[in-house]
């Protein structure tokens, strides 16, 4: 069961009104490990995570979530897909006129006949676990950009998914904050066995957390495996990155 | 230091600092219109800040005007042109093809509101059956927003309109004697045309821009995006809410501008007519008729359905940041008020005529 594959996506391409942004991507994503993308700016790691998730349609290729092809699924089929899983976005995407209890109950309320009581106490619950226990009837206006990723990641993981995906949740934030965020994650993947695809560009929080990444360079994938072997394959621009010297 | 040394000739020396370019500018104009050969001599200049670079070296694309440099400020405008001299910013189209341009993507923003459309009344239909998608209470809470907040203003505008239009009437009435048709004017100016397009209007301009700036800021924060995420359709959790509510309250909001804006035909009849409390009200009851009343409500349906869609249409189609959010609810404002007062057209004419 370990090793099964819950994303896999084959020779996808894809861009923007005729301007290709991926260009032939494979990948697979194995249950319970943390799969992280790299990649510079503009690589297009955003649009990737944004095909998996369905908020985008390909050129070419097939995307597969939980062995099943979401591409050609009716939508009910992939709305119960996307029950499974969460999503953190780069600018935590919380909904502006709710508070923060609001913006976490809405999954509650749409997908499950949860008494209130019961939701108001989930949605305590999963604020104090991300530290948060002050901000319940804040507005998203009301916190700072880390307090916001927290309630984001509070709201990504209050339908229990199995999969989670992180736009550059450490992005911004400054170490500390950026490090107990790093703990929460691998926290939240030993107590709730989530699969985690993460984008990110911390070098530590790269070597802390990851099982496997792959590397994006203008949208190509230039490297797929763990770190250890990324060491030994002496591609360039990942020796630039990491900061290993050839020598 | 910028310095005319003779009729042809601008020098700079030392520093040539960014705000010096303004300065510099004054006499570079100068020099074109009275010299026939100009020169500009900047061969002693030691530094030159990156905006003065810029300057020059789109000066320099002039030919007429001879420019001496040293070695290094030359290299630094040939850096400038190089780095910044790619691409084509706009590329020029000619006027057919700017034409041809305009009315296809005319066409092609038609067909996406067509289509939007459709989506916004499949799931609003389904909504009225089944709650579920939609946030608990939200039709409510729509209704008391775009729909109660509205009555003051509403009530207020429709009364001074029905005032000011009997009384301008007033007067051509008088002369023929034909006091009491003002009863007539005002009950069928108001339920078929006033009443629908005055509401229609100032609820255009109130929800119909709040509705696109709502949509257009949810989609730049990817707040749309993350809805999607959770398994739940924006057009049922965001719009469908909107589209009930106005599709109730709009109608409501016209029979109150129907008969507040009768009211100020009244005071008019009442105190510069010279007619009576009952002459009033019985001409009224003769003249109001119920098919007017129907295709007051049925005006009044279509125009909400205008505005939720022509809101939600600019709202989603927003590109880009903050400053688009502006635009879109402007624009969502302008094309409904459009919208309604050619469709009001259409529709009088149809029943004017009894097609
Ligand atoms: N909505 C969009 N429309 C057009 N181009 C886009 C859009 N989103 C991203 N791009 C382009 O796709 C490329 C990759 O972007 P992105 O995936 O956001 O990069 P990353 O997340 O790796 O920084 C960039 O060149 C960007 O300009
Ligand atoms: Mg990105």
């Amino acid at each position: 069961m370990d090793n099964e594959n819950v994303i896999e996506i084959k020779n996808l391409t894809a861009g923007f009104d005729g301007r290709t942004v991926l260009y032939d991507i494979s990948l697979e994503v194995k249950r319970n490990e943390i799969f992280v993308i790299l990649g510079s700016s503009g690589g297009g790691k955003t649009t990737l995570l944004k095909h998996i998730i369905g908020l985008l349609r390909p050129e070419k290729g097939s995307i597969s979530i939980f062995g099943k092809n979401t591409l050609e699924m009716e939508v009910d089929e992939f709305e119960s897909i996307l029950k499974r899983i969460g999503m953190l976005f780069q600018g935590g995407a919380l909904l502006n006129s709710m508070e923060v209890w609001e913006n976490i109950a809405i999954p509650l309320e749409q997908h499950t006949d949860l008494e209130n009581e019961v939701i108001h106490r989930i949605i305590r619950q999963k604020l104090s676990l991300v530290n948060l226990r002050d901000a319940y009837y804040l507005l998203p206006s009301e916190l700072s950009g880390g307090m916001k990723k927290r309630v984001s990641l509070a709201r990504a993981i209050v339908m229990d998914p199995e999969i989670l995906f992180f736009d550059e949740p450490t992005a911004g934030l400054d170490p500390i904050t950026s490090a107990d965020l790093d703990k929460l994650i691998l926290d939240l993947k030993k107590k709730l066995g989530i699969t985690l695809v993460i984008v990110t560009h911390e070098l530590e929080s790269i070597k802390r957390i990851a099982d496997r990444i792959i590397y994006l360079q203008k949208g190509k994938n230039i490297f797929c495996g763990t770190i250890e072997e990324a060491k030994k394959a002496g591609i360039e621009e990942i020796d630039r990155f990491f900061g290993w010297n050839k020598d | 230091m910028i310095k005319k040394t003779d009729i042809n000739t601008l020098k700079v020396t030392g520093d040539f600092s960014n705000d010096m370019i303004s300065e510099f500018k004054k006499h570079y104009n100068d020099l074109k219109k009275k010299s026939v050969k100009p020169v500009i001599d900047l061969s002693e200049v030691e530094h030159a800040g990156t905006l003065a670079v810029a300057f020059l070296e789109f000066i320099s694309r002039n030919k007429k005007i001879e420019i001496r440099t040293g070695e290094s400020l030359r290299s630094e405008i040939d850096k400038f042109a190089s780095e910044s001299g790619y691409g084509n910013s706009e590329a020029k189209l000619s006027f057919l093809d700017r034409t041809v341009v305009t009315v296809s993507d005319f066409f092609k923003e038609l067909v996406s509101f067509t289509v939007l459309s459709a989506d916004i009344f499949y799931y609003s239909i389904g909504s009225v059956f089944n709650s579920s998608g939609r946030r608990k209470g939200s039709v409510f809470e729509q209704m008391l927003l775009m729909g109660n907040n509205a009555v003051p203003i509403v009530a207020l505008l429709s009364f001074l309109i029905g005032l000011v239009l009997s009384l301008q009437s007033a007067a051509q009435l008088k002369q023929f004697g034909a006091n009491i048709y003002i009863v007539d004017l005002i009950v069928i100016g108001m339920i078929l045309e006033m009443g629908p397009i005055l509401t229609s209007v100032i609820i255009a301009g109130r929800t119909g821009s709040a509705i696109a700036a709502e949509i257009s800021t949810m989609k730049i924060t990817e707040e749309l995006d993350a809805l999607k995420v959770m398994a739940l359709n924006p057009l049922k959790y965001v719009v469908a809410p909107k589209m009930l509510s106005l599709t109730v309250c709009l109608p409501i909001l016209t029979i109150l501008s129907n008969l507040v804006g009768i009211l100020g035909g009244f005071v008019i009849g009442i105190l510069y007519l010279d007619l009576s409390f009952d002459m009033f009200f019985n001409r009224t009851i003769e003249v109001m008729t119920l098919y007017f009343w129907w295709q007051s409500m049925l005006k009044s349906v279509l125009f909400s359905w205008l505005i939720v869609l022509i809101g939600a249409h600019f709202g989603f189609k927003v590109k880009g940041g903050s400053e688009a959010v502006g635009k879109a609810a402007t624009s969502s404002v302008v094309a409904a008020i459009f919208a309604i007062i050619m469709t009001d057209a259409v529709l009088s004419l149809i029943f004017y005529f009894e097609w």
